[in-house]
């Protein structure tokens, strides 16, 4: 397995480098630049004074010298600064990352835990009235958009309950958490453990007398969370990306709000550095899926 | 035949060419024949527009020109008359295959419902039209002229949706200029270029409200661009906050608004807080560009002079205690305030002024006005170019500083009220083509009312009062900013949750959400601030 781990972190360098290479090779054939993007189009500005500024940030040279410009920055631990404001990006990164990271990872841990035990619970009460309820809840869930929620949401508790505060911390953290429940019940957590409950391993289990909470818990739920690990796997990548259209719905200052607004400047640097921390993120992931994938279900082994 | 040319050069010569309006097109572009021109001004019904679209919260506009001293009393007006518009058209013989692409760059819902409106008006009339957002470069799409005025357009673009908002009245005007690269698609005229030169160096106030309207005439009789609307401006606050008074005036620039004398209502805990919004997203936007347009340029920032509330003059000195304008506008003179500190506690001094304004000279996008009144220094263009190592006409004897220009500004005074120094020290080593990305946007040291405390840059920035203030101590005890672009979509939610006492705002939807709150009201500030369509004349 170690050598399967090393091989596989090796791999990494190279896919992420081209990865890299080609979104910034994507982005720089939007039109305009940062600096065309500081310009408001109400007014002229000496077309002189922005050709230095083009030069002063570098945007003059060729695509592959500023990309190799970039890219050994980030080889050195250095992000460089951004385009619009001359904001150190590893500062702007350690300023947002937490924010980001209290918005998704609150969410993701509550909703894996919730939706998984919910999707358990789902599939055990088959056909009953909390099955039912659940489904419909999940259904309604998937249905409507993270931003809608966000929005009702707003509206319900922060403007006419007041429970929570408008720009507070939690309504946020609540609405991203409920809309990630849905998908984990309906669509993974209840299917897999209905899977896994028609096994012939199940019947095994129960025909050697072990008692029904140990059949369903210890066998069922076990093999049950194999699929569910994967989709909470690749929903990690949101740590870094954040959950965008949440954090604009309520400005949160996380990296998902610094990612769209480095995208309308064409702030590369920015934009570079987040992609290229969820491009690493989605790797390692897949890799730490693969591992857990074995450790936790007997059948599956690495290697070849 | 050579008779015929003279006698027809000679009738010419004696007819103003002023204000003449040409009956056929002037190259392959059919939007080059006035007549075109003015059949899609007559074929849109503003005041509905105004009405339905707007919810009435705008004011119809017949010139370029706000409403008010400027307004000519002799501007062609095209009241909606679609009949009048159909027979221009056959009149010109246009040819009702021809589609127009029309170009827009607000991506809200109104500009949108807009569009829709404008299509079907100019497709009763006969002309069919397209529209677009325009996304990426927007700048170089809308701005981009040939090098020859008589050549290719550079741009696909027919008629394009914009605005002008402007701090000086000659803003209106000046990408008018033959060669100026603009979005207003016209190519330029010799009598145009005269007037928009004479309006810009005439020191009397009068010659250039004269020249102005002349200007807005000729713009009109030509129906070179279509005015639409001019934009209200919303001063937005909570019951909670007290002006004492203090004017209201254009929040879109500076203007002296007293804002240390304003009070809020303590909280639980006795502080007053003041909310409000434009807070910044990734950094504190250097002043000298959007002049007064975050909460960092209004709450931080003294200028050397003050301008009266809707910049029709100077209030009163500012950080300058005098100033004197020579009459020929050549030689401008300021005497720096005694006892005028940096938030650090440093005196500002007359070698910060000096500094600043070399330094300004050479950074990008400084703003039109200034960048046009500071070009004007005598040795200005040998500084930028290199040539000098500082700028002749810029000297500092103990409290004065001495500025002579190479020629009279129009302008001149109104610029200084919207500008003011940076302190030199935080700022050595910094090439002024980078100034905005110089380490000090992250928390600056101003000059004005209130000094930056914190700032979370995409959350929030707090502020507090400076207590050295040359006008006393201000009485709000804290500025909560949130972090906003303009036009800020979570304005109107954070009213209604009791987190905003001061916004200004131009989007109907805004107004029509704080309308309903008992716990806010409106100000409508009229600004210049004018909504147009460009019309591309250059030849297709």
């Amino acid at each position: 397995m170690l050598t399967y781990i090393a091989r596989r972190l090796l791999i990494i360098v190279p896919m992420a480098i081209a990865i890299s290479f080609l979104i910034y090779l994507a982005l720089d054939l939007s039109p305009g630049d940062a600096v065309s993007r500081m310009l408001s189009p109400e007014r002229t500005t000496d077309p002189a004074r922005l050709e230095e500024l083009r030069h002063a940030l570098g945007l003059d040279q060729p695509l592959l010298v500023r990309y190799w410009t970039w890219l050994t920055g980030v080889v050195r631990g250095n992000f460089g600064f951004t385009l619009t404001g001359g904001v150190p990006i590893g500062q702007l990164l350690a300023d947002r990352l937490p924010a980001t990271l209290e918005l998704s990872g609150t969410a993701l841990i509550l909703s894996s835990i919730v939706g998984s035990i919910l999707g358990a619970i789902s599939a055990l009460k088959r056909y009953t009235i909390t099955d039912n309820v659940l489904t419909i809840v999940g259904m309604v869930g998937v249905s409507v958009p993270e931003f809608f929620f966000g929005l009702v949401a707003i509206v319900v508790f922060a403007l006419n309950l007041h429970w929570f505060p408008v720009g507070g911390r939690l309504l946020p953290s609540y609405t991203t958490y409920w809309d990630h429940i849905p998908n984990l019940i309906l669509r993974y957590a209840r299917a897999a453990m209905l899977d896994a409950l028609s096994r012939e391993f199940i019947k095994t289990a129960r025909s050697k007398g072990l008692p029904e909470w140990r059949v369903n818990l210890l066998h069922g739920f076990r093999v049950a969370l194999t699929p569910v690990i994967v989709l909470i796997g690749f929903r990690l990548p949101i740590l870094i990306g954040g959950s965008v259209i949440i954090e604009q719905v309520f400005q949160w200052p996380g990296l998902g709000n610094l990612f769209v607004t480095a995208v309308r400047n064409k702030d590369l640097p920015v934009v570079m550095t987040i992609a290229l921390f969820s491009v690493v993120l989605v790797l390692v992931v897949s890799l730490l899926i693969d591992v857990l994938t074995a450790i936790i279900d007997p059948r599956v082994r690495l290697g070849g | 035949m050579k008779l015929y040319k003279v006698a027809a050069a000679a009738l010419l010569l004696q007819t103003s060419l002023l204000g003449t309006a040409y009956a056929q097109a002037l190259n392959g572009n059919p939007l080059s024949d006035v007549r075109v021109r003015q059949a899609i001004a007559y074929a849109i019904d503003k005041k509905a527009i105004v009405d339905n679209v707007y919810g009435g919260y705008a004011v119809v506009a017949d010139g370029l020109l706000p409403n008010g001293p400027f307004k000519s009393d002799k501007l062609a007006t095209y009241p909606y008359d679609p009949e009048k518009a159909k027979a221009l058209l056959k009149e010109a013989g246009w040819d009702s295959s021809r589609q127009l692409e029309m170009v827009f760059y607000y991506d809200d819902q109104v500009t949108a419902n807009l569009m829709a409106v404008l299509q079907s008006e100019l497709a009763d009339v006969g002309i069919t039209m397209n529209y677009h957002l325009i996304v990426g470069d927007v700048a170089k799409t809308l701005n981009s002229i040939p090098d020859d005025p008589k050549g290719k357009s550079v741009v696909t673009w027919d008629l394009g949706y914009g605005a002008r908002a402007a701090l000086a009245m000659q803003e209106y005007f000046n990408d008018y200029a033959t060669g100026k690269a603009s979005s207003d698609g016209f190519p330029g005229s010799p009598e145009l270029d005269a007037l928009i030169a004479h309006s810009n160096a005439a020191t009397d106030p009068e010659v250039a409200k004269a020249d102005l309207k002349k200007i807005d005439e000729f713009i009109a009789a030509n129906a070179i661009t279509i005015p639409l609307y001019y934009q209200q401006l919303q001063s937005v606050e909570s019951k909670r906050l007290d002006r004492h008074g203090e004017p209201y005036g254009n929040d879109q620039f500076n203007y002296d608004w007293n804002v240390q004398n304003w009070t809020v209502t303590p909280d639980s805990n006795g502080k007053s807080i003041m909310y409000t919004n434009g807070a910044p997203l990734d950094y504190f936007e250097q002043p000298w560009v959007n002049l007064g347009l975050w909460a960092g340029n209004k709450f931080i920032w003294a200028h050397m002079l003050a301008a009266k509330p809707f910049l029709d003059g100077v209030a009163e000195g500012d950080l300058a205690s005098d100033y004197k304008l020579s009459d020929d506008g050549m030689t401008l003179t300021f005497t720096m305030r005694d006892g005028i500190k940096w938030h650090d506690g440093a005196p500002i001094t007359t070698d910060d002024v000096t500094w600043s304004l070399e330094f300004a000279l050479k950074t990008p996008n400084l703003h039109g006005v200034l960048a046009s009144v500071f070009n004007s220094i005598d040795g200005a263009a040998d500084y930028t170019a290199g040539k000098a190592e500082h700028v002749s006409g810029i000297s500092a004897d103990g409290k004065t500083v001495t500025i002579k220009f190479s020629k009279p500004n129009a302008n001149t005074l109104l610029a200084f009220t919207q500008w003011g120094p940076f302190p030199k020290k935080s700022f050595e080593g910094v090439e002024p083509a980078l100034v905005q990305q110089a380490p000090f946007w992250q928390k600056p040291i101003g000059s004005g009312p209130f000094m930056v405390e914190e700032a979370k840059f995409g959350d929030f920035s707090s502020f507090v009062p400076f207590a050295d203030y040359y006008k006393g101590k201000p009485k709000i005890d804290q500025i909560i900013a949130w972090a906003s672009s303009d036009g800020d979509t979570n304005m109107t939610k954070n009213a209604a949750a009791g987190r905003i006492d001061f916004a200004v705002t131009k989007v109907v939807g805004d107004i029509e959400a704080l309308k309903g709150m008992d716990n806010m009201k409106m100000t409508p500030l009229d600004i210049p601030y004018t909504r147009m369509i460009w019309i591309n004349q250059y030849d297709k």
